[in-house]
């Protein structure tokens, strides 16, 4: 999923001259925040944060939140229902769009965030923080999880590649 | 959201290009909503993309996927024989009846771009022409809504049913305000009245020639596609996932909807994006308000203590963006406070 125009360059150089790192520890990637501390699906825009031995926490990044609209409802599978990578674990609706919110791995639902479910204005006010979504049980090493981007370079230069894909397409603002 | 039953068999290589054009006519409540459903589950196992049209052939309410029960006045439409529905895809409580022909337009998923604003303002561009071509100065807004200069005359909802999207709209030729706004659980009448104005000055039906309008929808959906438009039917795994859905869709389950957060207590009601109305309480402090592109448009004031003020507090507080209304009301003391805190309930972006 890497940008043509970006692919192969270090984070820094992809990130181009407009980026720099914020606050909290997240780079700002032509205006939009991204936390390098995690992977991420590329085509979802779900990211996977390790949280434990075996446990993974999951979130939607700021230029997906943006892409959906605002954010009127969050629902979800209940705790103890099993995850597929490329299935729903929940929905989301914004601008009356109803669409899956599609987990980027296999393992069990352990946790939803009830906050996050009770006001999802969370996900897009701190959506690498409070406004991830569920908790997941995973096997394997939660660190290198099958599908996902993981090298912080390739993440950003994926990044800016969409960043400048919506802008171009008038999905986000230039 | 998964099917009761397997999806449609893939589409044979003379399907690919084909644009489905599936007239339903006239159908009973439950199969306005179920037939389109089962076409969506058609599209996601290999079907073509499809066009369709259904005419409720008798009054009912449909509520969004994600949309408390409890936003419809359920003794109401019990009385008035109304059955109430709820849909896969998103919005609000919705009256429909034969005054109203809907389409839906659906297509694979992986033809749409993942971006859903994107995706609602490619599959609504056609719908939009199609007015035109009808005769009605018809544009997409700002706020994503097929209008007439300031009025709606469309409503829209979309979803991703499996591995289909479907968008799906109407067209209003008759609109019954009244019993749109009647149909709603609003408590308080103040409230009541303001949505009833509202919905009117913002809600407007386009009496065109139905027929005209299909064929104008079915060439800009297929120009817009570049697909070759064809009558079709439901084949026969969709009739069966059909039955499903009839079954599915008159359960209690269904109608309760899905597992959500509690959300606040505010009772608001949007009328088009943009548009709303909100009844809120804090303490003893009450508030009734109308907002129109996020400023107060009218608003009645209750708190004790506020006694004289009232009035001067209501028109202190008509055409104030909200964000600065705390600000406005911070000079009428602490009844103002108690307002403030009420008025804080209103968040018009998540209606």
């Amino acid at each position: 999923m890497s940008h043509p125009h970006h692919a192969g360059l270090p984070a820094q150089a992809a990130a181009g001259a407009e980026s720099g790192r914020g606050a909290g520890g997240l780079l700002r990637i032509l205006g939009y925040p991204l936390a390098l501390d995690r992977q991420y699906q590329p085509d979802t825009h779900m990211w996977v944060l390790p949280a434990g031995p075996g446990l993974v926490r999951i979130g939607m990044d700021a230029l997906g939140i943006e892409t959906s609209g605002t954010l009127a409802q969050l629902s979800f599978r209940a705790a103890g229902t099993g995850l597929a990578a490329g299935r729903p674990f929940g929905e989301l609706e914004a601008a009356k769009f109803v669409g899956p919110l599609v987990s980027p791995v296999t393992g069990t639902l352990v946790t939803v965030n009830e906050a996050v479910a009770a006001d999802p204005g969370l996900a897009e006010q701190d959506p690498f923080g409070a406004g991830w979504l569920i908790e997941a049980a995973v096997a394997g090493a939660a660190h290198d999880l099958p599908g996902l981007l993981a090298d912080p370079d390739e993440i950003t230069a994926w990044f800016a590649g969409k960043v400048e894909e919506y802008r171009l397409s008038g999905v986000i603002a230039q | 959201m998964t099917s009761g039953r397997g999806a449609a068999a893939p589409a044979t290589p003379a399907s690919v290009g084909l644009l489905r054009v599936i007239d339903f006519g006239q159908v009973t409540p439950l199969r306005s909503q179920t037939l389109w459903h089962a076409v969506s589950y058609g599209v996601s196992g290999g079907q073509p993309a499809t066009l369709s049209f259904a005419r409720p052939s008798a009054p009912y309410v449909c509520v969004g996927y994600h949309r408390d029960l409890a936003e419809v006045d359920r003794d109401y439409c019990l009385a008035e024989g109304l059955p109430v529905y709820r849909r896969m895809v998103g919005g609000g409580p919705v009256y429909l009846d034969d005054g109203q022909l809907f389409f839906q337009i659906c297509l694979p998923a992986a033809a749409v771009p993942v971006a859903r604003l994107d995706a609602l303002r490619l599959l609504l561009a056609p719908a939009v022409a199609a007015f035109r071509s009808a005769g009605v100065a018809a544009r997409l807004d700002e706020d994503g809504e097929i209008c007439a200069g300031d009025r709606k005359i469309c409503g829209h909802g979309a979803g991703q049913i499996e591995d289909a999207v479907v968008v799906c709209g109407n067209l209003i030729e008759r609109f019954d305000h009244e019993r749109a706004t009647r149909v709603l659980a609003v408590a308080d009448p103040a409230q009541r009245a303001e949505t009833l104005r509202l919905m009117r000055r913002y809600v407007a039906p386009t009496p065109v020639d139905a027929a005209a309008f299909q064929a104008a929808m079915t060439r800009a959906y297929a120009q817009a596609l570049g697909l070759d438009a064809a009558p079709g039917k439901l084949t026969a795994t969709e009739e069966l996932c059909l039955a499903d859905l009839d079954d599915r869709f008159t359960s209690a389950d269904w109608l309760d909807g899905p597992r959500r957060a509690s959300r606040q207590a505010a009772r608001q009601v949007k009328v088009r994006a943009g548009v709303w109305t909100v009844a809120a309480q804090a303490g003893p402090a009450k508030v009734v308000a109308s907002v129109v592109a996020g400023t107060v448009h009218r608003a009645w004031l209750t708190a004790p203590g506020l006694n004289g003020d009232t009035a001067a507090a209501e028109r202190a507080v008509t055409g104030v963006p909200l964000p600065e209304v705390p600000g406005v009301l911070a000079r009428f003391g602490e009844p103002g406070r108690q307002l403030a805190a009420a008025f804080a309930g209103a968040d018009g972006k998540r209606i």
